[in-house]
């Protein structure tokens, strides 16, 4: 089976979004259980993006000339994406909450304390010895404690997974305890220090 | 139509419930990708047994959050619970969505899943059968990650999921474990899972 023009754009439109839904699962969670503002406006500014990008998929799906044994295949993928516009919204539901500065329960933010955990944010310079590593052996949590909950490259957002390549001019957004930001920083752009 | 249990309050912390539905929900939603992709009905029904726990927690999650207003301000905090609450269990509907894409054999383009088997980690099931060689043995003990780089992501013990079992983690007769890895190491963990002590000397 070959690939015509339209249909990898479909795979790969239907790709972006699944990443994408998923992106913000993990951002909106985030967002809770720290309790950050800045989390959930990710959040809601990648809702706007899913739409936008969920209807240019379906007008897509539909520009394609179906047959009737087609259908079938061509109806899963439509589902797919009206899965991944669901998650998205329930997404933007939990961000939603941080947003109204709804405080959750004490209960729930005691937990939260206890960690004392934080976001941060980190723009990888040209020196950094992250950039050109893949994030398996940026070795990031080992090296700060934190963990790299997104990566945003230009006006992309990338779900980080162990294979993704950080480059320089990234900005990583980082979620961990606190003591680790300064190592962060130092692993970002290490100008003056560098490490042995 | 599935039969519907009745849910009988239980005193569970609030919180340990949303651990529970964040870790449920985000994994449903992994393992039902994985199931539309490979089109593997066993993947599927797991996703469909998540939903219902996810449902059930739900339930139990909404009634602590009543108990425990007493006042406005309560509320107020308690609500922020409740809708994260209804968020995770719209995740997992989502991914029960994605179940009965390939329960209903409406498939997928083979085309995508071509696309998409090339990128994703494949996730996969399999039951410890009785005598089977992995029984009563330790996830540490089993050495899946270094041998073959497979993680053991969930273990369903009857009706409860273990999420991110720890390494001491003991596999039991009976239990369902969830793996992810690449496709060649999966294929190793699906063979191994097999054995019992019977076969595995010939």
């Amino acid at each position: 089976m070959t690939l015509d023009a339209s249909f990898k754009e479909i795979v790969d439109m239907l790709a972006e979004l699944k990443d994408t839904s998923e992106l913000m699962m993990d951002l909106a969670y985030s967002s809770i259980f720290l309790y950050s503002k800045e989390l959930a406006q990710e959040v809601a500014t990648l809702e706007e993006y899913v739409d936008d990008l969920h209807t240019k998929f379906e007008l897509l799906v539909l520009t394609r000339c179906i047959s009737a044994e087609e259908s079938k295949n061509f109806l899963g993928l439509i589902r797919l994406g009206v899965v991944t516009e669901k998650i998205a919204d329930a997404a933007m539901q939990i961000a939603g909450v941080v947003l109204r500065g709804l405080e959750p329960h004490p209960v729930l933010k005691l937990a939260i304390k206890e960690a004392e955990e934080t976001v941060v944010h980190a723009q990888v310079s040209k020196k950094s010895p992250l950039a050109g590593k893949t994030l398996r052996e940026a070795q990031v949590h080992e090296e700060t404690g934190m963990w790299v909950l997104c990566i945003k490259r230009g006006d992309r957002w990338i779900r980080p997974k162990p294979d993704t390549v950080i480059e320089a001019g990234d900005h990583l957004i980082v979620s961990g305890y606190a003591e680790g930001a300064e190592d962060l920083k130092r692993l970002t752009n290490s100008e003056k220090k560098s490490r042995k | 139509m599935a039969r519907l249990e009745k849910i009988k309050y239980k005193p569970i912390s609030v919180r340990d419930l949303l651990v529970e539905m964040k870790d449920l929900s985000e994994l449903m939603i992994d393992l039902a990708y994985s199931a539309a992709l490979f089109n593997s009905r066993p993947l599927a029904e797991e996703v469909i047994e998540m939903e219902r726990q996810v449902d059930n927690l739900a339930y139990l999650l909404d009634m602590s959050a009543m108990l425990a207003a007493r006042d406005a301000k309560d509320a107020e905090s308690l609500v922020a619970v409740s809708v994260v609450a209804g968020a995770a269990d719209k995740i997992s509907d989502a991914a029960g969505d994605i179940a009965t894409i390939v329960l209903r054999e409406i498939g997928i383009h083979p085309i995508v899943r071509e696309a998409f088997e090339k990128v994703e980690e494949q996730l996969s099931r399999a039951e410890i059968q009785k005598g089977s060689v992995w029984a009563n043995r330790t996830l540490r003990d089993l050495e899946l990650a270094p041998k073959m780089g497979v993680d053991i992501i969930a273990i369903r013990r009857n009706k409860e999921f273990i999420i991110n079992p720890e390494h001491d983690e003991l596999v039991l007769e009976g239990d369902v474990v969830i793996a992810r890895g690449a496709p060649m190491g999966i294929e190793e963990f699906e063979r191994l899972a097999g054995k019992t002590l019977k076969t595995a000397g010939s």
